[in-house]
């Protein structure tokens, strides 16, 4: 196969560049018997490896009553299993050289571990324990439920972002899950039960329902041995219930008001509802996210911070596995009022579709997006992080090396019909974020 | 998430070298010795040019990327004027004898590059990274940014609005600026507790005058280091940066100011930064830490990494995991190059301030009360080795070390000799540094919450002075 981005990676123009990208060949991938798939890039540029676990369950697969209980199940995975009792899975991995993280979003909860290479068994062997045996224990429930109580608050107290998003989001959707935050509503983060937990954890935390990514100095063949014999006894369970419930399409714009007094000029946020990452329209929507709104010469950038009527203006299009939203978050210069930020917001989506972009507005933005690729392909972290992405969104990871094929076929034409297919008043839900709500005359 | 990053400390040491600069073209190659054990810094060329400039040159061929670092020893401790480094930086990016401001981000866009300027406690940094077949486009422009910017007073007058502005926007969220109160708190009027951002009311005051005044006094070649690692081939990238910078002429010697160490607080004081709508107290406790050239730099980071630098440090293990008080609590150490503060930071419900704070005191006293054993030191030893390399992996890590290599005078050994130092850390090491750095008297603590509810819990402290957090600046 021919290397990757073959055409737009020329030698470099000092000297003579050696650099030897990843490509799709590099990457080894093989399923157990139990359905779990696992793929391995061996890289020994540091002598550390990482295995990153994807889920398929976030909030999406939630219902009112347990919302937020996929992220408060990310935190139990950490609380005790058969084998590695409470704490011990943190102990045991911090003593080897090792360190963990994890998140979860509207669509899938992902774990990470990053260690010396010489840990792996002792990773297999934590990781096997927790799905296999989980022991999710009463008294680490509550404790936990403190903890996330305080992610809640501090995600509140800190990101305006968080605040405005999780009203707009509420109003956008009334029927699909991705109406509420990932974290949940307080109430039901004080409410679930073990059982709610126990069922949980059967139902998502089975190999088939996951896909695993290790990347570093190691050899496939030892990450096959050793999957053999940590994951392939664990058993598969029956597939869980698919996410049926489709929103149905909005009929006219909706509005939500958010006060916080301590915000210092108004925030303002746009949010179109667009397809899934799955459909082709993806490419052209994500070159537009960043001709409106990545880099100072954008459009959100020149027309609205340049103008002195933001502070910050950006865009944001999650991945994402079922219909989600396109949002435009823009902070008023002071000064400037709700209403005037947000008309001229609105005046720069308008204009896409109204007038379309240029060729060389579209060629800027296929090079950010190839910047992107290269620096997340420099670390074994940005690798691993990547091909679990792929595999999971867009049906295969072998896809990330098709993507500069598919933006490059995006024209300026394709980023004009997007606009206007998708950025219309009827489709868009918009979020005032200030000290104080405007009066009635 | 499960946690936010763990605070730890800066990879940034000293080793106490000369940082008097030479006249004449030297040249050094560092080498990795492949016989010691443990991560070991890819080889690099460090030279420097007649004018004084430094060129530290790193070939890295993962990705076909360069980043480039410029970095000037001129930083907020050299402020006249609160803010005026850091301004001084950003107007850089306002236009240069290449190109105007617009033009320049429409250039540095097209490339899919990036291009950055702002400053520190200590230095001024540019830092750009781009595709290596750019690369003959980029360095030209970044010298026109450092060396020769326009200084347009129109988009002068347009950044300090927005910067001033953005100062007010910042204390919308507690945790952006606890640090600035705390520094403010610790080092008072030493420069070391001057913001680097500045405040809405000082940096109104900078006129455009100020900041051409402090680029031409220290921004020159023997008072700078241009850093680059990436896809380049050595011998053609060093000719080029020979050739691109060697007209750089000195216009002026920066005079660098000698900081004494800032007096140890004499009393325990508490500032109480009240904040009516807040749904958490957010707070830090501490005091003096260590400089950068202190030799217990390394050890220092194995002690913290009990106390508080990774998830199962004692301050997270009981705040969080056994109490349930707060999502994540920890401690570091920032050091800076004459001085260094310490600190312990958590955040919780309003309702909880008072026994969240208690418990973060007392398991801080463990270090004197129960002090540290085999077991635990050996764990902490293994992760802050197992952690390292993935800190210099990428070409815009590696740059960013040798910036801090020429800013504070360390060379490679601090990578090449760090898992032996780690190694050779006894118990013995580990109750001395305890003793000898971590502040235990007259602690200063820094809360951010709302007033009404926890001036009560702060009075138990000590001192208290208390302040708005709408008022301009960092109660300094």
């Amino acid at each position: 196969m021919k290397p990757l981005w073959i055409g737009l990676s020329l030698a470099a123009a000092i000297g003579m560049g050696e650099s030897r990208a990843t490509t799709a060949e590099d990457i080894a991938s093989f399923t157990l018997d139990n359905g779990m798939k696992i793929m391995v890039l061996e890289d020994d540029s540091i002598p550390n490896a990482n295995m990153y676990l994807f889920w398929k369950v976030g909030s999406r697969n939630e219902v009112p009553g347990i919302t937020g209980i996929s992220h408060f199940f990310e935190h139990m995975m950490f609380n005790g299993a058969e084998k590695y009792g409470p704490k011990m899975f943190d102990r045991t991995m911090e003593a080897a050289g090792g360190a963990n993280n994890a998140y979860t979003t509207e669509n899938i909860t992902v774990y990470t571990n990053w260690f010396p290479a010489g840990a792996l068994e002792t990773i297999f062997d934590l990781e096997a324990d927790r799905i296999a045996d989980l022991d999710i224990n009463a008294e680490m429930v509550e404790s936990e439920r403190g903890v996330v109580v305080s992610e809640r608050l501090t995600g509140l107290e800190n990101s305006n972002w968080r605040v405005i998003q999780e009203e707009v989001k509420g109003a956008a959707f009334r029927a699909h899950p991705y109406s509420w935050s990932v974290i949940g509503h307080e109430s039901d983060i004080a409410a679930w039960t073990l059982e709610d937990l126990q069922q949980y954890h059967k139902t998502y935390y089975a190999p088939n329902n996951a896909v695993v990514v290790i990347a570093g100095d190691v050899k496939l063949d030892e990450v096959k041995l050793l999957a053999n014999e940590y994951f392939a006894p664990i058993p598969a369970q029956q597939p869980p219930r698919e996410v049926k419930t489709v929103e149905p399409g909005q009929k006219g714009e909706r509005r939500v008001f958010v006060k916080k007094a301590s915000v210092s000029t108004p925030n303002v946020m746009l949010a179109y509802h667009v397809p899934a990452t799955s459909d082709p329209d993806y490419y052209a929507l994500d070159l537009l996210a960043a001709i409106l709104g990545e880099g100072k010469s954008s459009r959100l950038y020149q027309g609205l911070v340049n103008e002195q009527l933001a502070l910050g203006a950006d865009t944001y299009m999650p991945k994402t596995f079922d219909p989600n939203l396109f949002y435009f978050l823009g902070v008023a210069a002071p000064g400037v009022s709700a209403d005037k930020l947000e008309q001229a917001m609105l005046a720069q989506v308008a204009a896409v579709a109204k007038d379309g972009v240029t060729q060389e507005e579209l060629d800027k933005v296929k090079n950010l997006r190839l910047m992107d690729f290269y620096r997340t392909m420099e670390t074994i972290n940005g690798k691993a992080n990547t091909i679990g992405t792929y595999e999971l969104y867009f049906g295969s990871y072998d896809k990330l090396f098709n993507a500069p094929d598919a933006y490059a076929k995006v024209t300026p034409e394709d980023i004009q019909r997007v606009a206007q297919s998708y950025f219309t008043r009827a489709n868009r839900t918009v979020g005032v974020l200030a000290a104080e709500e405007e009066q009635d005359q | 998430m499960r946690m936010m990053k763990q605070a730890v400390m800066s990879a940034s040491v000293a080793l106490a070298l000369s940082l008097t600069a030479c006249s004449a073209t030297q040249s050094t190659k560092a080498q990795p010795e492949p016989s010691q054990s443990g991560f070991q810094m890819p080889a690099y060329e460090q030279l420097q040019l007649k004018n004084g400039l430094t060129l530290m040159l790193m070939p890295q061929h993962e990705v076909p990327l360069i980043t480039v670092n410029a970095v000037v020893r001129a930083g907020s401790v050299q402020d006249t004027s609160s803010g005026l480094a850091s301004l001084t930086a950003k107007s850089l990016l306002l236009g240069n004898s290449l190109k105007s401001k617009a033009d320049t981000e429409l250039l540095v866009d097209s490339l899919g590059a990036s291009l950055n300027a702002n400053a520190g406690k200590e230095g001024s940094y540019i830092s750009a990274d781009f595709m290596a077949r750019d690369a003959k486009v980029m360095l030209p422009l970044i010298k026109a940014v450092l060396l020769e910017p326009s200084f347009d007073s129109a988009e002068f007058d347009k950044l300090l609005q927005r910067e001033v502005a953005s100062l007010t926007r910042v204390k919308e969220s507690p945790r952006a600026v606890i640090g600035n109160y705390f520094a403010a708190q610790l080092f008072g009027e030493h420069p070391y507790g001057n913001p680097t951002s500045g405040d809405s009311q000082s940096l109104a005051g900078i006129s455009n005058q100020q900041v051409k005044a402090f680029h031409q006094n220290f921004y020159q070649p023997a008072n700078t280091a241009i850093t680059v690692a990436g896809d380049f081939e050595l011998a053609s990238m060093k000719a080029y940066l020979q050739k691109l910078f060697g007209d750089w002429d000195t216009t002026s010697m920066a005079t660098q100011v000698e900081l004494n160490p800032a007096p140890a607080p004499t009393k325990a004081k508490v500032l109480l930064v009240d904040k009516p709508d807040a749904i958490e107290t957010t707070f830090v406790i501490g005091g003096k830490g260590i400089s950068r050239d202190d030799p217990d730099f390394v050890g220092l980071q194995v002690i913290n990494t009990i106390l508080g630098g990774r998830f199962t440090s004692w301050l997270n293990d009981e705040l969080r995991v056994n109490s349930g008080l707060t999502y994540g609590a920890g401690s570091r150490f920032t050091p800076y190059r004459d001085d260094g503060l310490f600190f312990i930071s958590t955040f919780t419900q309003t309702g909880t301030t008072a026994e969240t704070i208690d418990l973060a005191l007392k398991t801080y006293d463990k270090l004197w009360q129960q002090g540290i054993d085999q077991a635990t030191l050996d764990s902490a030893k293994a992760y802050v080795k197992g952690q390292f390399p993935p800190r210099y992996e990428t070409s815009g890590q590696l740059a960013g070390l040798m910036a801090d290599m020429y800013l504070y005078g360390f060379d490679q050994g601090f990578i090449n000799d760090f898992e032996a130092s780690v190694n050779g850390l006894t118990l013995d090491d580990a109750k001395r540094l305890i003793e000898k750095h971590f502040p235990r008297e007259n602690l200063q603590f820094v809360l951010i919450g709302n007033a009404a509810e926890i001036a009560p819990v702060a009075a138990r402290h000590g001192d208290v002075r208390q302040v708005e957090m709408t008022a301009p600046g960092f109660a300094r």
